[in-house]
């Protein structure tokens, strides 16, 4: 075959190609919404963090300048309830970023995202992470027995194949985690999902 | 022009670049909307360009090619496949009997970026080269390498054909 007739039919081949190409509705509708809303979401953020800066700053300069109130009682001082002490110590058992390694009833975990699909918990009970493509956060609480709940404000705004850990998170009623693994399960003792330790 | 009528009028040509150098319909609408999304946020500078058009396109290759850099891109099957839960993509039955198609599947992301820019978007080497932040030999040295690929995986796949 001659250089000149593959290059031919390499540009009928891409043509085709491109003409079987579906007709995508709103891109320029979807494109500035998911914008707008992520800079929505980066002006909560840093309104947030503004507040509670100006709120240690507050606090600092009281401490600073004689303040007759008394000092605050140490937040890592002696435990006052069980229930806490164990809540505490499960959050940071499962603090750090884990990937997904099971998800029940997902079956194309392994398909290639633009961005890693992990989830990061932290001590602080606040969890974010990344569908493959869209940035999720939320908060989520651990109770005595591995009790789980949690809520999401993420919004999906790009399709990839968006792995569901929103979904996973939402069906969670308790969870088990030793230093790799992290297991989710249903109300009815079903496991949800396993996700190992990233870092 | 603003963006708005940019990507009305341009939005579905990004698509179809997306789906031709990726070759899947859903990965080439993300690809579309990552790179508008990009224009967007830079609407002044991209209208500030010689061409908003290839500012674009560039986006949307170098969020390919980065994609497909990422340890996690793959295309290996889960080991649970759920049949049932699949979406059909319209555009597999038109390309899948193309055996060229498949062929350009075994090369890897920059050779057919390379051919996708040269031949489906009829841009020069110097181009190619300036939109991939590549010397122009490089250009030239890659889409022979991709072109003599796919002539010998063209030329196995006739004389397979032959064979009883």
């Amino acid at each position: 075959m001659s250089k000149t007739e593959l290059e031919e039919d390499l540009r009928a081949t891409f043509e085709r190609a491109a003409a079987s190409v579906p007709l995508a509705p709103d891109l320029a509708g979807r494109a500035t919404t998911g914008v707008r809303q992520a800079q929505r979401r980066t002006w909560i953020a840093s309104g947030a963090a503004a507040a509670a800066i100006a709120v240690v700053a507050g606090v600092g300069f009281s401490l600073n300048h004689g303040s007759t109130s008394p000092p605050p009682t140490p937040v890592a001082s002696k435990p006052t309830a069980a229930v806490t002490t164990a809540a505490v110590t499960t959050a940071q058992a499962l603090a750090g970023t884990w990937r997904p390694v099971k998800l029940n009833g997902f079956t194309t975990l392994k398909v290639g995202r633009p961005d890693d699909p992990t989830l990061t918990f932290r001590s602080d009970g606040t969890w974010t992470g990344s569908d493959g493509c869209n940035s999720l956060a939320g908060t989520f609480t651990i109770g005595q027995r591995g009790e789980f709940t949690s809520h999401a404000d993420g919004q999906r705004l790009i399709e990839c194949g968006n792995v569901p850990h929103t979904a996973v998170l939402a069906a969670a009623r308790r969870i088990s985690t030793d230093q790799a693994t992290l297991r989710f399960y249903a109300g009815d003792g079903r496991e949800v999902a396993i996700y190992a330790r990233t870092r | 022009m603003d963006f708005e009528e940019y990507a009305s009028a341009r939005g579905q040509e990004l698509v179809r670049l997306g789906f031709t150098v990726s070759g899947d319909y859903q990965r080439a609408e993300d690809l579309a909307q990552i790179a508008l999304m990009q224009a967007f946020r830079s609407w002044r500078k991209v209208q500030k360009a010689d061409d908003p058009h290839t500012y674009v396109r560039r986006i949307l290759i170098n969020s390919y090619l980065s994609m497909t850099r990422r340890r996690s891109f793959t295309e290996a099957p889960a080991a649970e496949i759920d049949t049932d839960h699949t979406v059909p993509d319209p555009a597999t039955d038109i390309v899948n009997s193309d055996d060229l198609w498949r062929a350009l599947a075994t090369l890897s992301a920059r050779e057919r970026v390379v051919l996708v820019l040269r031949y489906y978007q009829d841009m020069d080497d110097r181009t190619i080269a300036d939109l991939l932040g590549i010397k122009p030999s490089s250009v030239r040295a890659t889409a022979s390498r991709a072109l003599a690929a796919l002539r010998k995986t063209r030329q196995s796949h006739r004389v397979d054909e032959r064979l009883p």
